[in-house]
């Protein structure tokens, strides 16, 4: 089953979009929340991201959420620490953030590839709310 | 295609557990599934869709399956419907 990582410079951010997630998704998939940096300040940690990424890896691959700026930067880092066959089945989500992520748990519930889970992130970009 | 009248008899309609149920049943088959309520008309299969068509508790809600296994996905969707998504 595809995992789910939620990348945010708040890990308060990455903790409340996990738990939403959490309430829709089957309690098989692993969706990881990965916020903050070490002394508890704003900001994305390339380390912590690739131990977030190896966490939520069951062989079947991981979709990424990003928040701002600099999450995707510190994204493509830890990709770069991971080994070629680890990074193969990890697909950062052009997706907005809670939306995305709840797409993609309850698609990953269905037990679909990591293109499709993210795909299905991605399909939230067009929601509009009104 | 096979079509179905429900109506949500769970109090709080298609809030956020509930439409993953359906999202999450509508999934497991190949068949398209279409939703209507609320006037409006979604894709069973994508979960923001469907909390967004706001449909509340007690109110009517229109099952379109179209596919190979409509049968089965629909005798699903009802089933889920009819013991109001088993949360209550």
């Amino acid at each position: 089953m595809v995992g789910i990582v939620v990348i945010s410079h708040s890990a308060k951010v990455a903790e409340g979009v996990k738990a939403m997630a959490d309430q829709m998704a089957d309690k098989s998939v692993s969706i990881i929340a990965c916020g903050g940096i070490e002394n508890g300040e704003l900001g994305t940690d390339p380390m912590k991201i690739m131990e977030a990424l190896i966490r939520a890896n069951s062989g079947d691959g991981v979709v990424v959420l990003v928040d701002l700026g600099s999450a995707v930067l510190s994204t493509y880092t830890a990709l770069e620490l991971l080994d070629k066959e680890e990074r193969r089945l990890i697909k950062i989500a052009d997706a907005p953030l809670i939306e995305g992520a709840i797409c993609a748990s309850v698609q990953a519930s269905g037990g679909f590839s990591v293109n499709e889970v993210a795909a299905a992130a991605e399909s939230a970009r067009s929601m509009l709310k009104l | 295609m096979v079509q179905e009248n429900m109506v949500l008899t769970n109090e709080l309609g298609l809030h956020a557990r509930p439409a993953s149920a359906l999202t999450k049943i509508a999934l497991k088959y190949k068949s398209n599934v279409t939703l209507q309520g609320n006037g409006k008309t979604v894709d069973a299969k994508s979960i923001i869709m469907v909390m967004t068509m706001g449909v509340k508790g007690g109110c009517p809600l229109i099952v379109i399956a179209d596919g190979p296994d409509e049968l089965e996905c629909m005798a699903a969707i009802q089933d889920l419907v009819e013991n109001k998504f088993y949360e209550e």
